[in-house]
């Protein structure tokens, strides 16, 4: 360990792992540390007996529920939007070729008490129940105006500058009913809470238009895809591209302990009493707590199930939101569900989370709605967890701290924090559309 | 991702190579795979994987033959490098004992991970270096009697049963998953339902990847 590092990086999270592999392939010379003995931090895939663990003490799974090691359960669960920011580092990285993918089956949404499919196609959507004909008409015409909005083309605008317009102003000029409002809002755009509205649309309209993007892409039955075997298996394709690329991988290693000089500089990281140095350190919050508060808190409900969800028309894998409107709550809850057709699970079982932003101090009273929703389960689990920001200067500490993961769907704000991080650290922005193995490919002829 | 990857393709398997740093792993790769010997090769960087075809009842077979990248170091090679592997090399260098002695902890870890019948062979390495070997081919037949698995000197440096041992376990692999698609018409159908391949969203034609520079 006694040698010095242009880079030690603390946790194996996603988010960690992604930079690790980013700051390598540039040339950086990384070291990467996890205090546990296993890939992931918070964002692993546990199997039956971690999960054992970690929720019910000691106790030894129940036999019936099947092999432990056919377990990979999410701790952070989240779907991956197939033309999303994470398909493009995946693509840019090419990380790519560790992993494999399936289409996720459908997403759905909650509305007075039922669950509808959101559309995915032209004749889904004219089937749909989710709305009345004429309501159908308006928001057919409001889809076709977000469908041909170009950024670069004025003409396509129609008269209206979306970074000035509010989300509410646009939604108004065509009519749209609350109910669609709700939908387009929480199932398409896929915000949290209605903030929205009242900010400029350009956000609005690009995330819906990524949505349809996303669902485009590989013709499935939601936007969605997600890896075999669980997201533990993401953090762990990032941690060995950076090994590819001379990153120094480190396990099972006490402490972590943060060095700074006289000036409030981190200088090097100490573990079991011996240091490496280096010039910039890397973490989750969990291993700078002095520099980063509290600002949220996230409640799920893990679950084990023998059933798919019902009236998801037996999916495989789905998600389903519940709009904060439907269910009096300040942001939405959601569920998300796969099976051991994505290797999560022994065959004939399936996962099933329920998560939320904390509003109470009883998850499982808060969690109500959507556990309904999922019939018996097998086992249920709650967890809660704070969430963190960092509050240093990295100009002044030179540490970087990661942000914790939140409570939405999928991963466009974790690749976006990502992104902010890799520009502070090397002051240079990632262009997203290269392609490294064909950029190195070339550069080899 | 490269054409050749798993996707409508016949027969391709993985096959990973374990055990402690400095055994030779690397080089038992680059012997077989493009039968090449670099004897100032350091900790390995740069790595991937390699793919290596052969006929066996007339079909080819690829064998897609992954290297730890480095990681095995501190220990730190991850659950998902043994994923979906269904044969594996668990390495040794006859002239460090320590190394045959880690050899159970390889096998723990690689019966851990790994989800399907792996074909494991085990290896003891440098054979070339007689004068100053510390594990004896009786120590080494007898571990691999023990624990069930094929076991074989080899010499990276000049070639001795190198293609002999990665075929031997290829077509072992080879029978084994013969035998189950036999009995499972479904087998292969559940593994591609559904599955969506990453690639560019242009059209940019085929893409290589340059997986073993250095």
């Amino acid at each position: 360990m006694d040698e010095e590092y242009d880079v030690i990086v603390l946790g194996t999270g996603l988010k960690e792992c992604i930079l690790s592999g980013l700051l390598s392939v540039d040339g950086l010379k990384v070291l990467h540390m996890d205090r546990n003995d296993y890939y992931g931090g918070e964002s692993s895939s546990l199997n039956l007996t971690q999960l054992w663990k970690r929720f019910r003490g000691s106790d030894t799974p129940e036999e019936n529920l099947g092999a432990s090691r056919e377990y990979n359960v999410d701790m952070i669960p989240k779907f991956i939007m197939a033309n999303g920011l994470l398909v493009q580092t995946l693509i840019h990285t090419d990380v790519t070729k560790y992993l494999n993918f399936k289409a996720v089956d459908g997403s759905f949404v909650y509305k007075k008490g039922k669950i509808y499919k959101v559309p995915a196609t032209d004749v889904e959507a004219l089937k749909s129940p989710l709305m009345g004909l004429f309501e159908k008409r308006r928001a057919r015409k409001f889809f076709i105006y977000v469908q041909d909005y170009d950024e670069k083309d004025p003409k396509s605008h129609e008269g209206l500058d979306l970074s000035k317009v509010t989300a509410r102003e646009i939604i108004s000029k065509y009519g749209l009913e609350d109910d669609t409002i709700d939908f387009i809002g929480h199932a398409l755009a896929l915000h949290n809470d209605d903030d929205y509205l009242d900010q400029p649309a350009i956000d609005f309209v690009k995330r819906i238009k990524l949505y349809a993007e996303s669902l485009a892409r590989f013709q499935g039955g939601s936007p969605y895809i997600y890896p075999l075997y669980g997201l533990g298996e993401l953090p762990q394709a990032f941690a060995r591209l950076s090994a590819v690329y001379g990153g120094t991988y480190m396990l099972n290693k006490p402490e972590c302990k943060v060095e700074f000089d006289g000036s409030g500089k981190a200088i090097g990281v100490t573990s079991a009493g011996e240091t490496a140095k280096c010039k910039k350190v890397v973490c989750d919050p969990s291993y700078l707590s002095e520099k980063v508060k509290k600002v949220g808190k996230v409640t799920r409900a893990v679950c084990i199930m023998s059933h798919p969800i019902p009236d998801t028309n037996d999916a495989h894998s789905v998600q389903i939101i519940l709009p904060q409107k439907q269910l009096g709550r300040k942001s939405d809850m959601y569920l998300f569900c796969c099976s051991y057709a994505h290797n999560v699970a022994p065959k004939g079982k399936y996962i099933a989370f329920v998560s939320a932003e904390a509003e109470t101090d009883n998850p499982e009273e808060e969690l109500k709605p959507g556990i309904e929703l999922l019939g018996p389960t097998d086992e249920i689990f709650y967890h809660s967890y704070d969430t963190y920001v960092p509050t240093n200067i990295q100009e002044e500490d030179n540490c970087f701290i990661s942000a914790t993961y939140d409570a939405t769907t999928h991963f466009e704000s974790t690749v976006v924090d990502v992104l902010d991080m890799y520009t502070k650290i090397t002051g240079k922005t990632l262009d997203l559309s290269v392609d490294l193995s064909a950029a190195s490919a070339a550069a080899e002829n | 991702m490269s054409d050749d990857d798993e996707r409508g393709e016949e027969y391709l398997f993985k096959i990973v190579i374990i055990g402690d740093s400095a055994v030779g792993k690397s080089n038992l790769l680059t012997r077989y795979a493009r039968n090449e010997f670099n004897p100032n090769s350091k900790a390995t960087i740069g790595v991937e994987f390699q793919t290596q075809s052969m006929l066996i009842d007339g079909k080819e077979v690829k064998a897609q033959i992954w290297d730890t990248a480095g990681q095995e170091r501190f220990r730190a090679v991850t659950s998902a490098y043994y994923r979906g592997a269904v044969g594996a090399l668990v390495v040794y260098d006859i002239t460090r004992s320590s190394t045959f002695e880690n050899v159970g902890r390889w096998l723990d870890e690689l019966n851990t991970h790994s989800d399907t019948t792996v074909a494991k062979m085990l290896i003891g390495n440098k054979c070339d270096l007689e004068s100053i070997r510390a594990v004896s081919v009786e120590e080494g037949k007898s571990l691999a009697e023990s624990e069930g698995l094929f076991f074989m000197e080899t010499s990276a440096l000049d070639s001795t049963n190198v293609k002999t041992a990665f075929e031997m376990v290829i077509r072992e692999i080879y029978s084994n998953i013969s035998r189950k698609q036999l009995n499972s018409d479904s087998y292969k159908e559940e593994l591609t339902v559904n599955r969506v391949s990453l690639v560019k969203n242009e059209n940019e034609g085929t893409k290589t990847f340059s997986c073993c520079s250095r």
